[in-house]
């Protein structure tokens, strides 16, 4: 026996060759066709946000934890993903010094403030934009029309969909405007993505696709997603909202598949992640016919989050489980 | 037929194909064997013998009073040199009788076994006696005494053989399925009568369904299952923790165990396919369980293979004699057991002993150790949890010394299979965590009943 040491440790000794960084990258590949699209659409302004938004979160990530002399996570490709994804719910028109700001608020207040990657109570990214949007309302709701629509009024800023049901349009005026000739076309071109909205949000099509990828490699499960999009089905149609635009318009999908299933923000068991969809969906739908805003997913997905610690109690039963014993009524002749 | 299983579990890399393909080579001759006193879950024994004694192969070296007890035998004819504490396997210091080989003295037989007892026309106390004198334990890893689990306090309707081998790299299970079937089918023969159970299933995981042909054929064959008893084969899914005793019970009956209950409660024996072989020899041949089957595998074993050595067999010596052939340059961990649930030892100068199921000799990159990353609360650990007590959350109360909240989520229930911590992207340490839970936990519970009175 040479004199080498070996090696001991507490078993398992194999690994699952999935960690941390392969899981952040694959949500990166999943949203590369939405942003792509969304630099086509938009053209500069779209590539000069989704840059200056990643750049600015890597960058404050790694100064945030130089300072605090904690180790350097950048490595891990989750600042990536938050910067990718606060750009992808901004308007391509949005300064880019507003960006940068937004993307550091999400990095350092958002996440390192309450202990960095896993700890952080809200979505990052959803909380710089809601802070943008607090702090600059008009340029996070001036919309830029997509290269190349035929505008039934010609003018560089627009309004969503929802903006114009919001403010009273019926949906045939919100599909004539956006050059439509019927409600059926005008949903084929919404899922289609060619309409006004946020760089990422644009095309259900691309942003499903990556979001089936993240589902088909097991990054993401269904339950959230599908209980998003369930309930605002239902809760639209309940509430006598036309249930198909309410899912292809705005951000919904995006929200479900990349937002609602942030790890850190959303319960971990089954049940509360069904209960925390079924809620993002009513609350988003409440918003949009009762809300000051025409889009409600931000809110509604943050509000979300607060419960979440709560609908992490709601475990499945472990195997075996056998009801504690219950505390004998109290006889009759005990409680005279 | 179905491929039946279990919710969660995950499916580590299997690389059994290095040995799979290897008849199983006896070991006959040793330089020494090193064998542990304690070799069984349960109360200590002594030694029986003294430095400088002769001993035959098959005498009861080492024994105690009492249930919880299982006595060692002398694996092999000779001369005891030494008794004192050595590593084993557990990676802990225990005392360990040395047998150096000698032919026995003039006129004296090297081997001194047991009178044949026939299992199936026996009382069975005199089969759970046998059983015990025999000095057998379970040898898929836990080192339970099988007089004990053979005697159930409730009617059993199944016994089930595992044969699931989920652990990736050993195949020794697999071998004795394909080399002595009709051992493994009598040893299920013998449990079903032992503790009078209708029926008897040989669960097998689907990666191994080349041996089913086998099996099926020793079924038919024996003739137990001629007149009548009911021996049946149920494919499994590959699926790690498949071979977990309560994962099993579940997979073949539908039934979970409850919670803190024993197998007995849902009418089911599970036993090791290298348990039967040695229940099958203690009652045919009278040989107590002084050898076993095992896998030396891993990417520092130039020679992976299936062996049968004499228990106390030291992996050292193996290699000395050209048994076996070791990298030592690329030799970086030694594991006796499988990968997931195998203790590391600190040198292979250890003995083989009887819940001993492979040895892995791993190289660099099989050894890679991984930082402790944050948890991301991807929940994978939930999901993959057999036994369904949502790890990450467990451990959160465990790190916060939250016992009672630990316990409520299921610290006890944790069958310490590793699964958790094999998925996690972060690589936590989380059932590493749960180990030392529940010892802490046990304590402070005893601790409480102390108090109590």
């Amino acid at each position: 026996m040479p004199n080498k040491k070996m090696l001991l440790s507490s078993s398992p000794h194999a690994f699952s060759p999935v960690d941390t960084p392969r899981i952040m990258l694959s949500v990166v590949i999943a949203l590369v066709p939405a942003t792509a699209y969304g630099i086509y659409l938009y053209g500069l302004p779209a590539l000069g946000v989704v840059v200056t938004s990643i750049a600015a979160a890597m960058l404050s990530e790694f100064v945030f934890r130089k300072i605090i002399k904690a180790s350097t996570t950048v490595g891990d490709f989750s600042a990536v993903v938050t910067g990718l994804l606060l750009a992808l719910i901004l308007p391509p028109s949005t300064p880019l010094w507003m960006v940068a700001l937004g993307a550091i608020f999400a990095i350092v207040v958002a996440k390192e403030f309450f202990g960095g990657l896993g700890a952080n109570p809200f979505n990052p990214a959803l909380i710089g934009r809601a802070f943008l949007l607090m702090s600059f309302p008009a340029a996070i709701t001036t919309w830029s029309m997509p290269k190349g629509l035929a505008l039934a009024a010609d003018a560089v800023s627009t309004a969503t969909p929802l903006n114009m049901i919001k403010q009273g349009s019926t949906l045939a005026d919100v599909a004539k405007y956006f050059g439509a000739t019927d409600t059926g076309a005008f949903y084929r071109q919404l899922f289609m993505g060619y309409r006004s909205g946020s760089i990422g949000e644009s095309s259900i099509l691309l942003v499903l696709l990556g979001g089936l990828f993240l589902l088909g490699i097991g990054v993401v499960q269904w339950i959230v997603p599908i209980s998003v999009l369930g309930s605002t089905f239902v809760f639209s149609w309940l509430l006598g909202m036309d249930p198909v635009l309410g899912i292809l318009s705005g951000g919904i999908v995006f929200g479900a598949f990349f937002m609602a299933t942030d790890y850190a923000t959303r319960p971990m068991t089954q049940y509360g992640q069904a209960l925390f969809g079924i809620g993002i969906g009513l609350i988003t739908v409440l918003i949009r016919k009762y809300g000051g805003y025409p889009e409600g997913v931000t809110y509604a997905i943050l509000i979300m989050n607060t419960l979440t610690p709560f609908l992490n109690k709601l475990r499945v039963k472990k195997y075996g489980f056998v009801p504690p014993p219950k505390p004998a009524k109290p006889t009759k002749e005990a409680s005279k | 037929m179905s491929i039946r299983t279990f919710r969660g579990g995950a499916h580590p890399p299997e690389r059994k194909d290095r040995s799979q393909e290897k008849p199983i080579e006896r070991i006959t001759s040793v330089s020494q064997v090193v064998i542990p006193v304690n070799q069984h879950f349960g109360a200590p024994i002594q030694p029986l013998v003294k430095v400088g004694e002769f001993v035959k192969a098959g005498q009861k070296i080492a024994d105690a009073d009492g249930r919880m007890t299982v006595p060692v035998h002398a694996s092999i004819a000779g001369v005891v040199k030494k008794i004192e504490p050595r590593t084993q396997s557990n990676n802990t210091e225990g005392l360990c009788i040395v047998i150096e080989p000698k032919d026995p003295p003039e006129g004296e037989a090297a081997q001194e076994f047991l009178q044949p007892l026939d299992p199936f026309t026996c009382s069975k106390d005199e089969a759970l006696a046998r059983i015990r004198a025999a000095g057998i334990v379970g040898m898929g890893g836990a080192g339970f005494p099988a007089h004990v689990k053979l005697a159930p306090t409730k009617p059993i309707s199944f016994v089930i053989a595992n044969a699931a081998e989920c652990e990736p790299f050993l195949t020794i299970d697999e071998r004795t399925l394909i080399e002595t079937p009709e051992k493994v089918v009598e040893g299920v023969a013998i449990v079903m009568k032992t503790v009078n159970a209708p029926e008897g299933v040989i669960a097998i995981e689907e990666n191994k369904k080349h041996a089913i042909p086998y099996v099926q054929k020793a079924i038919d064959a024996n003739p137990q299952v001629k007149a009548g008893m009911k021996i049946r084969v149920q494919e499994l899914r590959t699926k790690y923790p498949q071979g977990g005793e309560k994962m099993l019970i579940t997979a073949i009956t539908g039934k979970q165990v409850p919670s803190g209950g024993l197998p007995m409660d849902v009418g089911c024996v599970v036993s090791n396919v290298g348990t039967l072989c040695a229940i099958v020899s203690a009652f045919r041949e009278g040989k107590p369980l002084i050898e076993r089957g095992f896998t030396v595998t891993g990417g520092a074993c130039k020679s992976p293979k299936n062996l049968i050595a004499p228990i106390g067999t030291v992996v050292a010596d193996l290699a000395k004699a050209g048994s076996i052939e070791i990298d030592e340059e690329a030799l970086r961990k030694v594991i006796f057991g499988g990968p997931m649930m195998g203790v590391a030892v600190p040198s292979y100068e250890i003995p083989v002993q009887k819940n001993t199921s492979g040895v892995l000799l791993m190289n660099e990159q099989e050894a890679t150790q991984y930082e402790e990353d944050t948890c991301i609360r991807c929940g994978r650990c939930i999901r993959a949890c057999p036994t369904a007590i949502t790890p990450a959350l467990l451990a959160i109360a465990v790190e916060a010394g939250n016992y009672s909240e630990a316990e409520k989520i299921g610290l006890l229930d944790c069958i310490e299979c590793g699964t958790c911590s094999f998925v996690c992207p972060a690589h936590r340490h989380l059932v590493q965590r749960f180990r030392v839970g529940k010892q802490l936990l046990r304590a402070l519970k005893q601790k409480e009943a102390q108090n109590a009175k």
